[in-house]
């Protein structure tokens, strides 16, 4: 068992989630998603964020709109679509069982006694 | 000391050392590499290059004067190397197929994705990320190791071997779909860089690393050859010869080749491309990641063989645990999904049914347009004949580009852009394909009635030919053997049977011309030439009816017709038709040649109630049914084959035997072994079931009297049919023949 390859599928797994409840929160530019995720701890290079979003787009989940910035070209701003929100929910409710459940079963203290120890 | 240039990057000017701005050229290179496969990879590419532009000008704000070398290095760390990207994804085939199992549980995902990774190798699939159609020719192409361009081709061909569309439907609606990494190396692409039209012997010497010069020779030679051979062949000819060797010959379909390699392969535009044009090795890092991959496959087999285990064991566990709860929890999503499964073939088999059928339809309206057009170009020679005036002519012209010409521009157009995968942007292309098309097709409309106009009435003009009566009783009719020589008949790949040929430049010879038998009403042959032609009025049509020169010759018994009559380009084609109506008298013999069968006749009803009118001669309608080479003789209930005559006899007998036989047979084997009472009622039968047939004992009704062989009872007719002389009497004969025995 290899622990980096164990860590990024953890991560990954999770990286639509935590980028959904971002942009959940308001529109959002991609290099702000960025500095957020890092302000929590947990690092994403950029160049995972874009193709993720824009699979995202591609399958309704997020809209982008083009804002004017101060300087230089407009600059592409995501949002959830209904589809992204109702897809949000489900993925919540899972995290929620599942972080239950990690917890639960990470924190208890009591040892399993083997079937045969009590014969 | 370096040199600063100046890009326009993403809409922002940056000035950038010339250094840093090659690393940033390998890195954007680099990345197309990396996102190659992925669905929209120019769109992730624009917006990774508007971010790194972005902070280029934040920084070009902020502290320095132009971009360097540590900057692009600084900007590239933030947004992450291929290798970096892939640390944080895993390999990229892994990360999609678990962003699409996101929905399940991790466990389930983990399997699914663990399920691809190891079976990619060697199961067929269709593609996900590099498809025309349907994925088909990239998952054969993947799974065999072959540039998925020529699979493609080989089905293009097979498609023209009439199969190519079956099996192309059927393994896309068999085999499964995912997404692919490309194990192809090489691949054929077009060479913008060695081009002299399509840069496709460019490609092709590249993809077999041969020079150019060959492929491009292939290409040339044959077309010169047929060109200059075609030149020669119709260098006395005036007509345009283009059709004549676009579609024959060699040179034509090397032609054709050329034009579906171009349709169909893509240009090698990015670096990447090109690498992969040659066959390199696209960058160190591809080599890294082959390596790498290869490793982590082995690596996650192994992991999956051990968490199938543990997953294994761990719900046994719990079953025991939770049992039958658990278990219906379990099943729930698994019913879902081979539901979703089941919506996914049947969407899967609408689309390729829509598909098959578009496709249909679209193939045959390309060769019925095809055809119209050329057929139209064929006309043309024709078209002094037919048109009348300045205004007609425009109007054939406009028709023959507007109507039929767009349509093929339009879906050609359609198919490139389809096959390249171009997306239009605005639709003025299409505006203007239909509104021309609206235009050609008023015009189409606009000379069909204009011409028909010109054919609205029809008349017809007897005339009768004297001839002297035949001395033997029999008339035979035939066609001069041609001293008239003619050129065409071989017209644009035409042959044969058009009914008129060409006999010089500004006259038309038409043969449309019918030969009809009727009675003739006193005891003379009668010989009427009836010249027919349609017209713009009834006047019009006389006169250019009168115009037909129809001679008839005679000698003794034979009437020679003309091979046909001329019409000249002042005159024009207004279905000019001659009809020969010959009248042979009770109990004389007609006979027409069999060249008489080169005729060719068809009509042009405009105006049906404007159209037949003066004199028809209503005894014209009931001519006789006539082939060609025989005699026949004609009687009071019309025309009689008299060599035929003998023979149908014999036939209706023979039958009537065989049958009969067939009967008796029956009757024996229902009646088992019955056979003395049988015999006292007369019936057929054999005598000994055993015996062969040819010694079928056959005994008649009334006498009993047995006739052995067949082959005598033929003996017997011809005797009795010989004794009876005509062959008219043959039923009599036969008849006497049975009452004999």
């Amino acid at each position: 068992m290899n622990i980096e390859n164990t860590q990024s599928q953890m991560r990954k797994g999770i990286l639509e989630f935590c980028i959904l409840s971002i942009i959940r929160r308001g529109e959002a530019y991609p290099s702000d998603i960025v500095e957020e995720m890092k302000a929590s701890n947990l690092n994403i290079l950029e160049g995972t964020l874009y193709p993720l979003l824009t699979r995202l787009k591609n399958a309704a989940m997020l809209n982008y709109r083009w804002v004017e910035s101060n300087s230089g070209p407009p600059r592409k701003y995501f949002l959830l679509t209904e589809k992204g929100e109702a897809f949000y929910q489900e993925l919540e409710s899972t995290w929620n069982e599942l972080a239950n459940a990690v917890n639960t079963l990470a924190n208890k203290k009591d040892s399993i006694t083997p079937p045969d120890a009590s014969l | 000391m370096k040199k600063i240039i100046n890009i326009n990057f993403q809409g922002r000017v940056i000035p950038i050392e010339e250094s840093a701005y090659d690393i940033l050229q390998d890195y954007i290179v680099s990345l197309r590499g990396y996102f190659a496969y992925e669905e929209s990879r120019d769109e992730i590419i624009n917006d990774i290059e508007s971010r790194i532009a972005e902070l280029f000008s934040d920084r070009l704000k902020r502290t320095t004067t132009c971009i360097t070398d540590d900057d692009v290095n600084t900007v590239i760390a933030s947004i992450g190397r291929p290798a970096d990207l892939e640390e944080a994804e895993g390999t990229q085939s892994s990360g999609t197929t678990a962003t699409k199992a996101a929905p399940d549980d991790e466990h389930k995902a983990f399997q699914a994705e663990a399920g691809t990774e190891s079976t990619t190798s060697r199961r067929l699939f269709r593609s996900e990320n590099d498809k025309i159609l349907g994925g088909v020719s990239a998952g054969l192409g993947h799974y065999f190791g072959i540039d998925p361009t020529i699979m493609r081709l080989l089905f293009v061909l097979f498609m023209f071997m009439g199969f190519g569309l079956l099996l192309y439907v059927v393994l896309w609606i068999v085999v499964p779909a995912t997404q692919l990494n490309i194990n192809v190396r090489k691949r054929l692409f077009r060479n913008p860089e060695v081009r002299m039209l399509g840069g496709i012997a460019g490609g092709i010497s590249a993809y077999l690393n041969i020079d150019v010069l060959i492929p491009r020779l292939l290409f040339l030679a044959p077309f010169i050859l047929g060109v200059l051979a075609n030149i020669f062949r119709v260098g006395g000819i005036n007509f345009d010869p283009v059709p004549n060797f676009f579609f024959k010959g060699f040179g034509g379909t090397f032609l054709i080749v050329y034009i579906i390699l171009w349709i169909v392969l893509p240009e090698a535009t990015t670096a990447t491309e090109k690498l992969e044009m040659r066959g390199e090795k696209v960058d160190l890092e591809s080599i890294k990641k082959t390596v790498k991959e290869e490793f982590e496959t082995l690596k996650v087999r192994a992991e999956k063989f051990g968490g199938e285990l543990k997953d294994r064991a761990e719900t046994i566990g719990q079953d025991l645990k939770k049992g039958r709860q658990h278990l219906a929890s379990e099943t729930a999503p698994v019913v879902r999904r081979t539901r979703s499964g089941l919506g996914h073939a049947i969407g899967l088999l609408f689309k390729a049914f829509f598909l098959f059928i578009a496709g249909v339809i679209i193939f045959t309206l390309v060769t019925a347009l095809v055809a119209l057009l050329f057929s139209g170009v064929g006309a043309f020679p024709f078209k002094d004949f037919l048109l009348n005036g300045f205004w007609q002519n425009f109007l054939a012209w406009t028709t023959l580009i507007l109507f039929l010409g767009i349509p093929i521009i339009a879906l050609l157009t359609w198919l490139i852009r389809r096959v390249m995968g171009v997306r239009s942007t605005n639709h003025y292309l299409g505006y203007s394909f239909g509104s021309l098309w609206i235009i050609g097709l008023v015009c189409a409309l606009l000379l069909t009635g204009s011409i028909a106009r010109n054919f609205r009435s029809k008349t017809s003009v007897k005339e009768n030919v004297l001839i002297n009566q035949p001395s033997n009783g029999k008339l035979a009719i035939k066609v001069t053997e041609g001293n008239v020589k003619y050129y065409g008949s071989d017209w644009f790949g035409f042959s044969g049977d058009l009914p008129f040929f060409s006999k010089n430049e500004d006259s038309i010879m038409m043969n449309t011309v019918r030969v009809k038998l009727i009675k003739s009403a006193d005891s003379q042959y009668h010989v009427y030439a009836v010249k027919f032609s349609n017209g713009n009025t009834p006047a019009v049509a006389e006169d250019l009816a009168n115009k037909i020169v129809f001679p008839v010759n005679q000698s003794d018994s034979v009437l020679y017709l003309p091979k046909g009559f001329t019409i000249t380009q002042r005159d024009k084609f207004r279905n000019q038709q001659v009809m020969v109506i010959v009248e042979t008298p009770l109990g004389k013999i007609i006979e027409v040649d069999r060249n008489v069968d080169s005729y060719n006749w068809f009509n042009i009803n405009v105006n049906r109630r404007n159209g037949w009118n003066s004199g028809w001669d209503e005894r014209w309608d009931n001519s006789y049914y006539w082939n060609s080479n025989r005699e026949y003789l004609m009687t009071s209930d019309g025309l009689k084959d008299m060599k035929n005559e003998m023979d149908n006899e014999r036939k209706k007998y023979e039958r009537s035997r065989k049958q009969r036989n067939r009967e008796f047979e029956d009757d024996t084997r229902s009646n088992g072994n019955q056979d003395e009472n049988d015999n006292s009622e007369g019936g057929y039968r054999y005598k000994d079931s055993n015996r062969k047939r040819d010694t079928v004992i056959i005994i008649q009704k009334d006498t009993s009297k047995p006739v052995e062989n067949t082959k005598s009872v033929r003996q017997e007719i011809k005797k009795v049919t010989d004794k009876h002389g005509s062959s008219s009497d043959a039923p009599k004969a036969l008849y006497t023949l049975l009452t004999v025995f």
